[in-house]
């Protein structure tokens, strides 16, 4: 009964202090009071030479490589840092020289607008001039042409009228006048007649 | 109640099991179960360490990798270089070593079933001797054997006076080690006596419901409850003790180092 009791006791004791605390993994030997301030040699001198060992080994063959390692990544770091700066920098000049070019581009094409518009206004007012002109030559001639025409017309309509006169007044008065006196009367009749209607 | 009546005793019986015990030889020429996990510890160190070498990448991979290497940057900038200053890589090896083989110890112990190296005084001594050889070493080399003995003394004081405080200086350069060895032993020590403690009341609550299995006996279990609880954050506490105090303990290395080579005391 009383091993009944002692092992749960001990089952628990074990499960918990395994949980949470170091269990005593070797025999015991029981100290206390100032003597834990003590150092034992079995524990002073493994841990000297451990640590030594360690400190020394880790100080030629690990630190140098693992520093080298750090230092090479800040440098790789720094160095790309300072070419993205680089980079940036030629990127804003670049930008500035593009928005340069574009600035000339535009003005010069304004200008270019400009004097072509200039032209075009030029050439339109040639055109109209040249059209006017022209309207105007047209219409100096028209004018002249219907003047000679009036002028044929006027001729040929007065020797017409003029020879029907003639026969008309030859018929009424055919004997009074001879044929010269005639014609002067009629052409001079003719002449007021036109003067009136010019 | 009959568990607090046991506890007495119980505690007597944990302090015991965590005084220095020899597993080779004795107490003076031989292996104590401390000194034994703190070679496994260095062992373990060692080949963490050798590993990461291995692995170390320009750009680091993986968990490992990142996580080893956030402590020795750790090491590098906060201590080394925040506290040494200029000439922090001559000493980053030391404290590199020294900080993260503390650090290991530290996390060992608290594996359950494990102990720390830094759980006894001869291992945390040894430790601190080392420390104190390697400033006063460098102290000598720095400013030579006499120079370092004058520069324990602050300048512009008048004699007698300098005197008088240069034998303070040395008294309190000798308690360095001292008090290097004593706090990360105290600290590991104490914080492992208490989880115990805590396990061992958890158990005694527990007891009588795991012996005889009724209403009386679990209700009297229910502080085993509280007690875990409790010692589940005391744990949780000695994982950031198991850092800090190997932070301190180099830290105070790495001042100790920058005092013995600064140009005035």
């Amino acid at each position: 009964m009383k091993f009944a009791n002692r092992v749960p006791r001990a089952l628990a004791s074990a499960a918990l202090a395994m949980l949470a605390a170091p269990a005593p993994a070797f025999a015991e030997e029981s100290a206390g009071g100032a003597s834990i301030l003590i150092p034992n040699m079995a524990e002073f001198i493994p841990a000297l030479i451990a640590f030594l060992i360690i400190f020394v080994v880790l100080a030629k063959f690990a630190w140098p490589s693992v520093l080298t390692m750090m230092d090479e990544r800040s440098k790789r770091i720094e160095d790309s840092l300072a070419e993205a700066d680089d980079a940036r920098a030629k990127a804003t000049e670049k930008r500035k020289q593009a928005e340069q070019i574009v600035a000339d581009a535009r003005r010069q094409a304004s200008d270019i607008v400009l004097e072509a518009r200039k032209d075009a206004e030029a050439e339109r007012s040639r055109i109209i001039a040249a059209a006017h002109d022209e309207a105007a030559g047209i219409i100096a001639r028209a004018h002249e042409n219907v003047e000679e025409e009036r002028r044929a017309v006027y001729a040929s309509s007065s020797a017409t009228i003029a020879n029907l006169a003639v026969q008309v007044a030859t018929k009424i008065i055919g004997d009074r006048l001879s044929d010269d006196e005639q014609r002067n009367l009629i052409e001079r009749y003719v002449n007021e007649a036109g003067s009136l209607n010019g | 109640m009959d568990a607090f009546a046991k506890l007495p005793e119980e505690i007597n019986h944990l302090v015991s099991e965590f005084s220095s015990a020899p597993v080779v030889g004795d107490l003076t020429v031989g292996l104590t179960q401390y000194s034994f996990w703190l070679l496994v510890a260095a062992v373990v160190f060692a080949v963490v360490i050798f590993a990461f070498v291995k692995k170390q990448t320009l750009v680091p991979k993986g968990v490992f990798v990142n996580g080893v290497e956030y402590l020795i940057e750790y090491v590098e900038n906060d201590v080394a270089k925040g506290v040494v200053g200029t000439g922090w890589r001559r000493h980053f090896p030391f404290l590199a070593a020294i900080f993260l083989f503390i650090l290991v110890n530290n996390f060992i112990g608290l594996i359950p079933g494990m102990k720390p190296g830094t759980g006894a005084i001869g291992c945390t001594a040894a430790l601190a001797l080392v420390t104190f050889v390697y400033f006063v070493y460098y102290g000598c080399k720095k400013h030579g054997v006499l120079g370092y003995i004058k520069s324990l003394a602050p300048q512009g004081v008048m004699f007698p006076m300098n005197v008088f405080v240069w034998v303070i200086e040395v008294f309190s350069l000798l308690l360095r080690p001292i008090t290097l060895a004593i706090r990360l032993f105290c600290n590991m020590f104490a914080g492992h006596i208490v989880m115990g403690s805590f396990s061992i009341m958890a158990a005694l609550f527990a007891e009588p419901l795991l012996e005889h299995f009724s209403a009386m006996n679990a209700v009297g279990a229910l502080p085993s409850v509280a007690w875990l609880i409790i010692l589940l954050i005391i744990y949780a506490v000695e994982l950031i003790v198991a850092f800090v105090q190997a932070y301190v303990f180099t830290v105070l290395a790495a001042v100790y180092i920058q005092i013995a080579e600064s140009d005035e005391e």
